[in-house]
């Protein structure tokens, strides 16, 4: 895997080919009319509008505090209710059907029940968005301590580890590789989540609801910047986590 | 010390006391579709403290089995397991292995991996750092200390299991088939690195191979045995001083007769075993 071909300058030209060329079509198809859709120069100018209100960091803001808040709600408690059920059965039996049936509920059909209990406000988001970051965070932690081999829980076993020793030096680490698996859908799951809550919700910051706004005032250069900005900040909360899970799992002979 | 007819002369005897191992009867069964299968069958044998035992026989007639129920990793068994008289109910620091595969953790160092089998041992822990540095040294790994374990060789990986098997001192150490998965030149090198360990610590140990080579070259004594169920056939006494000469003619007739003794029950049946192949009849 060395080359010219994954140095980083040219990683990064590379997968700039694509949107390039998403752009080049884009112009093509402004002057042709197929759909509504305003020029890129139009989108340019938009940007720089909402950068100088300050709208553009206001709702990014809003979303990324509701995404992460979100996410520390979730996923510690996945986390840590999915190894509890990968290292003791009886936790397994007693939640683990429960969870396995609710996660089958869609993020959004969740919605009206919450909104019914908490209002379309903050506490729904929250619940939402935290929903949608545990089920993976529980699932893959879950089945990262079920598949730590046998043969190292003997190891421990000849040297006399306690059942925290155990827990600490061979559970914990041996199920990192899925634990950080799970975080990473997480991550994913919480960020599609927290646009949707707030394209339902009606909140009154976000870029799901600068989305929403630019849609009722038909501002279709407006709308494309926001799904531009939506795309670039999960695709780059994503890199940033995939660093921190490379180093972490330095140990791993794949990564 | 009368007992030990090949006392290793450069150390004073009173240093092997401990590591006394004694098997009496020892049944196994496992469940298989609900049926018990006998997999050992009336064990008796007496491993003498420092002594250097191998055991060889056909794969599946329970030698890991035996260490597996001698180390605690397995107590559900009939007839008595004892180390220097105490009876065997659980693992111990005691009693150590090491497997074929290396088990190394693979998230921890080399140096990690060793220093935490002294985790539940009363060493001080100012002096582990030196104890586990010291037994990285004694299996030549020096400088690996921060590696890990995938970024080893095979070779190199099983010496760290042995340096780790070792950091605890366990007055019995098991070996089940630790060279096995290593290549030709790199066991003759680990064996004689054994060795070297085996004369320098003096604990007990027992090793199963199923390199009858390794087996009479490591081994004071050599025990041959046969599956269905698992029995002792033979003890084989090696009379040779360590450190020994591969070449030795004496380790090469009881090669040849412990050979012998492995497939003589095989042959016998080999006529009967032959798969015909109708297709495959030369025309
Ligand atoms: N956990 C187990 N459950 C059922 N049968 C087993 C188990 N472990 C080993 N056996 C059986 O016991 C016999 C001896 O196995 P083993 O001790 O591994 O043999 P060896 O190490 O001599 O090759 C084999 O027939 C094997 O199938
Ligand atoms: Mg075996």
């Amino acid at each position: 895997m060395t080359g010219w071909l994954t140095r980083f300058p040219v990683r990064v030209a590379i997968g700039l080919v694509a949107p390039a060329l998403l752009i080049v079509l884009w112009q093509w198809q402004t002057s042709e009319h197929i759909v509504t859709f305003a020029p890129p120069a139009a989108v340019g100018t938009a940007l720089l509008d909402l950068i100088r209100s300050g709208d553009l960091a206001r709702d990014t803001l809003a979303t990324l505090k509701r995404a992460f808040t979100g996410l520390a709600i979730g996923v510690p408690l996945g986390v840590a209710v999915g190894i509890a059920m990968g290292i003791w059965k009886p936790i397994d039996r007693l939640v683990g059907p429960l969870l396995h049936a609710l996660r089958q509920v869609p993020m959004i059909g969740w919605l009206p029940l919450m909104g019914l209990w908490f209002g379309m406000g903050a506490t729904t988001e929250l619940a939402v968005v935290g929903m949608s970051s545990f089920f993976p965070s529980m699932l893959n932690s879950h089945a990262g301590v079920a598949q730590v081999e046998k043969r190292y829980i003997e190891v421990g076993g000849i040297f006399r580890f306690s059942v925290a020793q155990r827990i600490r030096y061979i559970l914990l680490p041996g199920a990192m590789p899925l634990v950080l698996t799970g975080i990473t859908q997480a991550l994913a799951f919480a960020w599609i989540a927290t646009i949707g809550t707030e394209l339902l919700t009606g909140a009154n910051a976000g870029l799901g609801v600068a989305m929403q706004l630019a849609q009722v005032q038909q501002r279709l250069d407006i709308m494309l910047v926001i799904i531009g900005v939506t795309a670039a900040l999960g695709f780059t909360i994503n890199q940033l986590f995939r660093q921190l899970r490379q180093s972490l799992l330095r140990w791993q002979p794949s990564v | 010390m009368s007992a030990h007819p090949h006392a290793r002369e450069d150390k004073p005897p009173q240093s092997v006391q401990h590591g006394a191992l004694s098997v009496r009867d020892l049944d196994k069964s496992f469940q298989i579709g609900g049926r018990p299968h006998k997999v050992l069958d009336g064990i008796n044998l007496d491993v003498r403290p420092g002594e250097f035992v191998s055991i060889v026989g056909a794969s599946g007639c329970g030698k890991s089995t035996l260490l597996r129920l001698i180390v605690g990793l397995d107590t559900d068994y009939s007839g008595e397991l004892r180390l220097d008289g105490e009876r065997i109910a659980t693992t111990s620091l005691d009693r150590g292995i090491i497997f074929q595969d290396h088990r190394l953790f693979p998230w921890m160092t080399l140096e990690q991996n060793v220093e935490l089998a002294l985790l539940n041992t009363d060493t001080p822990k100012d002096r582990r750092a030196k104890i586990v540095a010291d037994h990285i040294a004694l299996v030549n790994l020096t400088g690996f200390e921060k590696a890990y374990p995938h970024q080893l060789s095979g070779g190199m990986a099983q010496r760290a299991a042995i340096a780790r098997a070792l950091v605890t001192e366990p007055r019995l150490l098991l070996l089940d088939e630790p060279l096995g998965a290593l290549d030709a030149l790199t066991r003759v090198h680990v064996q004689n690195e054994l060795q070297r360990i085996w004369m320098a610590q003096r604990s007990t140990m027992v090793m199963v191979t199923h390199d009858v080579e390794e087996a009479l070259y490591l081994g004071d004594r050599v025990i041959v045995m046969s599956p269905n169920p698992g029995r002792i056939r033979r003890i084989v006494d090696v009379d040779l001083p360590h450190p020994r000469d591969r070449r030795s003619p004496l380790l090469h007739r009881l090669k040849d007769e412990i050979l012998a003794e492995l497939t003589s029950g095989a042959d016998a049946d080999a006529a009967d075993n032959l798969v015909h192949l109708p297709s495959r009849e030369p025309r």
